[in-house]
């Protein structure tokens, strides 16, 4: 069996000399030429006809697609998502994405550029290049210049290819064998790899934790906690009553929820529902009263809501024929103000939802007092 | 030669009907216009002096080999300053008019008021010569010398450029810092941002550039600098390159602080800039002054291309002349003003700067011979 080696090469005394070799190799077409030489000399990426490296494209590509991601994720989250006003500004403000764009477009290039660098283009991991394990390595590495040709294929021959680096001026000649391939991923060596990444762990963790167990004033990040401000449930000495939490000013009034008051019940007869009768408007009017009617009114709004049995209230049986001949405004006022052992309920429903609620006990109550021309309505 | 002197003739009558509209545009369209477009011209000037001066003492700083060749340019370029004199010497003519911290008003100002002693005609009128003094100490020192050095091969310049240098680039610092807020953030004086006067030196530094890439290009049509080849465009491309990323992040972060703290007396300054057409010229300065440019100049080989460094060079000092217009004419009103007097100062300024730079393209040699490392410089390659 025929050793196939991996390169043959040509060693030479001096740049010119390597130089000139170059394309009397390249044109023997024996293989891959390559270049290994103590320093960087000029014009040989030109001479071996190297091709641009793709690395620059792929960064450019890669930084582009980082800013984008950036920006995607930060317009997802704060216009769509999740939108809160944060110092008066608009949620879909570029000027407050564009840092954060910046510093996901610089990571995504420099990952690019380093991984992409070592793992596509160098083919890493990949332990001991076969030239480092040659005897020319040592002039390589100080005063001789070295043409490689490597194999391209099993085809390959080294005598042709000793012979072409010697008809261009190699003054001698080194023929490699075909590296140890051998793989590397054995089980000793995840073990023995995994083992120093646990016990460096365990090492690092055993000091975090003595270090915060003996120095426990040394805590490591404390700047935000001891910021100057009030806390829920927590004492204060800003204000004087020494409590951190406070009554909002009386009067004050959330949005939406206007008004609080109507006047007497009787006032308020004439009050008309301002809203539409919609699908819309009755499922608000129907999740508002499964929130806070039905408990005592019931599902029905019969007034045997699984609180009546336990506590013997009486709430008003909203199907009575007393309540059926109420006008709108007259159910609105006592869900605003409360009536008899009834709380108000004007903070918990703002204006809307409380006339959606009378909308969905109106259909309550004809829901049970159904008439033969109710069923004749047929619109598919 | 025949050509040459047309091209003088051009350019002498570009300047004499440049200052026809001059003083009629003081006469017809008023002392404030006339002065805006004095103060423009006269910050145009000087940072294209400035910044090349900045130029030539970096090299003299980093003690650069690859750009002793076309170190000469730079420092013709910089001579610009000498003309600068008289020019800001005229200038201090709009500081009652244009300034409000030196009129009388600003007494009443109780913001103002408190810098009555710094803003006043005399001490403005002090810290504008100091800071041309200070211009042509370095002038002097690193322009004069090396010029002097072509004749007697002394050695020593090299010397004692690289020991000035440190102190030039202090001195540089201070001047380009007193200039922007003077004369440019002095237009807004309730206004204050401690990073203007770097935005001011990322432009003063790229339009610099931008004129040696141009200088170098056209004396390499001549068939003079011979020796220097793509290596040393190369590199000026990515300084061009690298300065313009430098000119948004510096003008970016002073505006995203003022746009995120949206204190009324910071945000003003660019709420008069994002209404009108105002925001026409804001985006249109971001899309010249940085995004054509990056994009133009991001493949290794653009940098090193004539063509394309001149068209590059040639968008960046228009950029350049935009950035300034942008920063001093919102002072005249909330619409830009943009019609013959505006014309008539850049004829007239524009054909005196290339004359200048034209007589200086003459002075000494092409290439600084004198300098123990130009041959060093020539063998330089990426």
């Amino acid at each position: 069996m025929s050793e196939t080696s991996y390169a043959v090469l040509g060693i030479f005394d001096t740049p010119d000399a390597l130089m000139q070799a170059i394309p009397k190799v390249r044109a023997s077409k024996l293989g891959t030429v390559e270049a290994y030489t103590p320093y960087p000399i000029h014009g040989i990426d030109e001479a071996l006809g190297l091709r641009r490296s793709p690395l620059g494209g792929m960064v450019l590509v890669m930084g582009v697609l980082g800013a984008l991601t950036a920006f995607g994720f930060q317009y997802w989250i704060s216009a769509i998502d999740y939108p809160i006003v944060t110092g008066g500004k608009a949620a879909n403000s570029w000027e407050a994405f564009i840092p954060i764009m910046f510093e996901v477009m610089v990571l995504f290039a420099t990952f690019t550029a380093g991984l992409g660098m070592l793992l596509l283009l160098n083919k890493l991991p990949f332990f001991g290049h076969p030239v480092l394990s040659s005897k020319a390595i040592t002039g390589i590495t100080r005063d001789r210049y070295v043409l490689a040709l490597e194999a391209e294929s099993e085809a390959f021959d080294s005598a042709a290819a000793a012979q072409a680096l010697q008809g261009a001026g190699a003054v001698e000649i080194e023929v490699l064998p075909a590296p140890d391939r051998s793989p590397f991923l054995t089980s000793d060596f995840i073990l023995r790899t995994a083992g120093g990444i646990f016990t460096a762990c365990l090492v690092a963790g055993l000091v975090m934790f003595l270090t915060i167990k003996w120095f426990p004033l040394l805590a490591p990040m404390k700047y935000m906690q001891d910021q100057p401000r009030l806390n829920a449930q927590k004492g204060s000495t800003f204000f004087k009553d020494g409590h951190g939490m406070q009554m909002p000013v009386a009067g004050t009034v959330a949005r939406g929820y206007l008004p609080t008051a109507t006047g007497t019940q009787e006032a308020a007869a004439t009050l008309v529902n301002p809203l539409p009768r919609t699908k819309e408007v009755f499922a608000v009017g129907r999740k508002a009263f499964a929130n806070r009617c039905e408990v005592c009114h019931g599902a029905l709004g019969n007034g045997m809501g699984s609180l009546t049995a336990a506590y013997g209230g009486k709430p008003a049986n909203l199907q009575a024929q007393q309540f059926r001949d109420y006008p709108d405004g007259k159910i609105y006022w006592a869900i605003v103000n409360g009536k008899n052992a009834m709380p108000s309920q004007a903070a918990d429903l703002t204006e809307a939802q409380r006339w959606s609620v009378v909308h969905y006990v109106r259909a309550l109550q004809r829901a049970q007092n159904a008439k033969d021309e109710d069923l004749k309505v047929v619109a598919p | 030669m025949k050509q040459n002197k047309q091209i003088s003739t051009l350019l002498w009558g570009a300047v004499v009907l440049g200052a026809l509209g001059v003083f009629g545009s003081y006469v017809a369209a008023g002392p404030e216009r006339f002065w805006a477009n004095w103060v423009l011209w006269f910050v145009l000037l000087f940072t294209l002096g400035l910044g090349s001066l900045f130029i030539v003492a970096l090299e003299h700083l980093v003690n650069a080999k690859w750009s002793v060749p076309i170190r000469r340019i730079p420092e013709r370029v910089s001579t610009l300053l000498l003309p600068a004199i008289p020019v800001g010497l005229i200038a201090l003519g709009a500081i009652p008019v244009l300034y409000p911290g030196a009129r009388p008003e600003a007494a009443h100002h109780p913001i103002l008021a408190g810098k009555a002693f710094w803003l006043s005609l005399p001490f403005f009128s002090v810290r504008t010569l100091i800071a041309l003094g200070l211009c042509i100490l370095g002038l002097w020192v690193l322009v004069g010398g090396s010029l002097k050095q072509d004749t007697t091969k002394d050695p020593a310049f090299n010397f004692r450029a690289r020991k000035f240098a440190p102190a030039f680039m202090a001195i540089f610092a201070l001047v380009i810092t007193l200039v922007a807020f003077d004369w440019i953030s002095g237009l807004t004086p309730e206004w204050y941002s401690d990073i203007f006067g770097v935005y001011v030196f990322a432009g003063a530094f790229l339009s610099g550039l931008a004129a040696t890439v141009l200088a170098v290009l056209h004396l390499q049509d001549q068939d003079r600098l011979e020796g220097v080849r793509g290596d040393h465009l190369y590199n000026l491309g990515a300084f061009l390159f690298a300065f313009t990323v430098f000119w948004s992040y510096i003008g970016f972060a002073q505006y995203m602080l003022m746009w995120y703290a949206n204190f009324p007396d910071e945000v003003i300054y660019y709420k008069v800039r994002l209404v009108g057409a105002w925001r026409v010229i804001t985006i249109a300065l971001a899309a010249l002054h940085f995004v054509l440019p990056f994009f133009a100049l991001v493949t290794r080989e653009a940098k090193k291309d004539p063509k394309r460094l001149r068209r590059v060079a040639y968008l960046m000092l228009g950029a350049h002349v935009l950035d300034v217009y942008w920063l001093i004419f919102p002072v005249l009103g909330t619409k830009p003003h943009f019609s013959w007097p505006e014309l008539s100062f850049a004829l007239f300024f524009l054909g005196g700067i290339l004359l200048w730079i034209r007589g200086a393209m003459q002075k000494g040699e092409d290439m600084p011979v004198g300098d123990p490392f130009l041959r060093e410089g020539l063998e330089f390659r990426l």
